[in-house]
């Protein structure tokens, strides 16, 4: 597949503060490319870099082999952003946020009016479309983002934290709608804090902490290379770690201690269940591994604040 | 600088959102100015006799016309602008398009400009059925076309201040400590002649003092010497303070 970005030393400072420190990445064209981190970690400016919003302190970025800066219009004319906050025009009508905005693409009117009905209907928005933007829900309001992040048939769409806030079923509209996106053939940029919805886009992402790039794969990959097939919770004093370490210890990839948890990760977690059962613990779970596992363990399980 | 014809668009825009306000904000831009009118003008006139041999509403007019311009485009790029970059954050959807920070803004200040010369446009309709009006029909165009001037000129420098500006409370400075101010030491209300020297200095630095100059001019189809430097000034100061206030601006939007 041909690199549709590639990012090369990518730094960003806001005064004294390194938002991105020295990272590098290429992304594919067809992909969906996720940006998983917490809050602060410098997804969003990541992503505000590659679609000409905020300059770049050192390093490049080339989009579609156009170096991305500020005053490149090319790059935002060919790029759907869908973003963070609500970014509505308040004033207006679902129907003419959307054709105002075509304006700015320049999009011939009658071709506007069609890509608006379009949009509208694939958001399921069609009983809204003459409401102003202050009589829509939150979701109803995503969904608008999204829809108008279309308008420009963009070949790349920048999602940034596109379900927070939302209710499932928003949320899993969003994500169907992402997925048809991604299936006709346009590159997916995902920023999130949510591991299900990595998991359920993305097919590479990296996990970002506090500017840096801790890892990068495809989210299975990711999992199997961090933690294993399972995971073993149980909630128990940490006076008891030595003894359980040195009974368990041997059956598992790994352990970590969590306040009032230890963590065994493993690949075959049956023989570890075996033993559970045969020491009679309370309070244990046993579950697949997620990303949240990887999460947790490459950025601490302690308080990010 | 990285401004296009898209700052047009951005215009456009505010024109589709304006329809819902054209009311509440045509009477708020009339209210005032015509306040003045009839206060000073009508009132007050009655004990001022005659100046420059024609009665004082002559005098007053063109003075409140541009105050009216200089008011409108100020507070629409002062709290307009302000609401649409911190609690709309429209601004941030423009910038991903297409349009450059410095178009939305230039676009915001064309609007701003045109809502001055919306206010001044009515004013100029309130003066004539009051029996004042500019010296000829063309004299009224063009300084329609001077009102757009002077209300850029306005605009960009209340852009600048909106670019530093934490929160609205910061507006009050410029409002109360420059413009209140200009209103009444720029010959809007009397002229100047008669104040001490180092205040008709000062009146020579403040925009409006020109702008007035401008408009009165064209009201009497009196062309003095001095028009062309007050008409240079203009100039100078809404060329100055675009440059600056979409360079501000942009440092602002663009982080």
């Amino acid at each position: 597949m041909r690199t549709i970005i590639r990012a090369e030393h990518l730094v960003k400072n806001y005064g004294e503060f390194a938002a991105v420190k020295d990272i590098s990445f290429e992304i594919r064209e067809g992909e969906c490319f996720g940006f998983l981190g917490p809050n602060g970690a410098g997804k969003t400016t990541t992503v505000r870099m590659i679609h000409c919003v905020s300059p770049i302190t050192s390093g490049t970025i080339l989009v579609n082999g156009l170096p991305a800066d500020v005053d490149n219009r090319k790059i935002k004319a060919a790029t759907g952003v869908i973003p963070q906050e609500m970014t509505l025009d308040t004033d207006l009508t679902v129907f003419e946020n959307m054709m105002v905005f075509s304006k700015f693409f320049d999009i011939p009117r009658r071709e506007a009016r069609k890509r608006t009905d379009e949009l509208i209907a694939f958001v399921e928005l069609e009983a809204k479309r003459d409401n102003k933007i202050s009589e829509l829900s939150t979701g109803m309001k995503r969904r608008l983002l999204v829809a108008r992040a279309l308008l420009n048939k963009p070949a790349l769409i920048i999602a940034d934290e596109p379900t927070t806030g939302l209710d499932p079923q928003a949320r899993h509209l969003i994500w169907q709608r992402l997925r048809l996106l991604k299936n006709q053939g346009t590159t997916l940029i995902l920023t999130t804090q949510y591991m299900e919805e990595a998991q359920q886009l993305c097919d590479r992402l990296v996990v970002m902490y506090e500017g840096k790039i801790l890892k990068e794969g495809s989210p299975r990959q990711l999992i199997d290379d961090e933690i294993g097939r399972e995971v073993v919770e149980i909630r128990i004093e940490a006076a008891e770690d030595a003894r359980l370490i040195a009974d368990l210890g041997p059956l598992a990839r790994g352990h970590e201690r969590a306040g009032d948890t230890l963590f065994f990760y493993c690949r075959d977690g049956r023989a570890i269940q075996k033993k559970l059962v045969e020491m009679d613990l309370p309070n244990t779970v046993y579950r697949p591994a997620t990303l949240e596992d990887v999460f947790l363990k490459l950025t601490g399980r302690s308080l990010v604040e | 600088m990285n401004l296009s014809r898209r700052a047009f668009l951005v215009f456009y825009r505010n024109l589709v959102s304006y329809k819902r306000f054209v009311l509440p904000t045509l009477v708020g831009s009339l209210v005032q100015p015509v306040f003045y009118l009839v206060t000073f003008g009508i009132g007050m006139g009655a004990y001022m006799g005659a100046f420059g041999g024609r009665g004082y509403l002559f005098f007053l007019v063109p003075g409140v016309l541009v105050s009216s311009v200089m008011m409108s485009s100020t507070f629409e790029c002062l709290y307009g602008a302000f609401v649409k970059m911190i609690h709309e954050k429209l601004y941030d959807s423009l910038i991903a398009t297409p349009v450059s920070a410095e178009d939305a803004v230039a676009g915001d200040i064309l609007w701003g400009a045109f809502r001055g010369l919306i206010s001044g446009g009515l004013m100029m309709i309130v003066a004539f059925f009051m029996g004042v009006f500019p010296v000829s029909f063309p004299a009224g165009l063009l300084l329609c076309v001077l009102m757009v001037l002077i209300g850029i000129m306005f605009g960009s420098l209340a852009m600048i201040v909106t670019s530093y500006a934490p929160n609205f409370d910061f507006f009050n400075y410029y409002t109360e400590l420059v413009i209140t101010p200009m209103l009444f030491f720029s010959g809007v209300f009397f002229p100047l002649d008669n104040f001490p020297a180092w205040m008709k200095t000062l009146a020579q630095f403040l925009p409006l003092t020109h702008a007035v100059e401008v408009s009165r001019a064209v009201y009497s189809g009196v062309y003095g010497k001095g028009l062309l430097l007050n008409l240079g000034f203009v100039l100078a100061l809404t060329l100055l303070a675009a440059r600056f206030g979409l360079g501000r601006m942009k440092k602002r939007l663009i982080k």
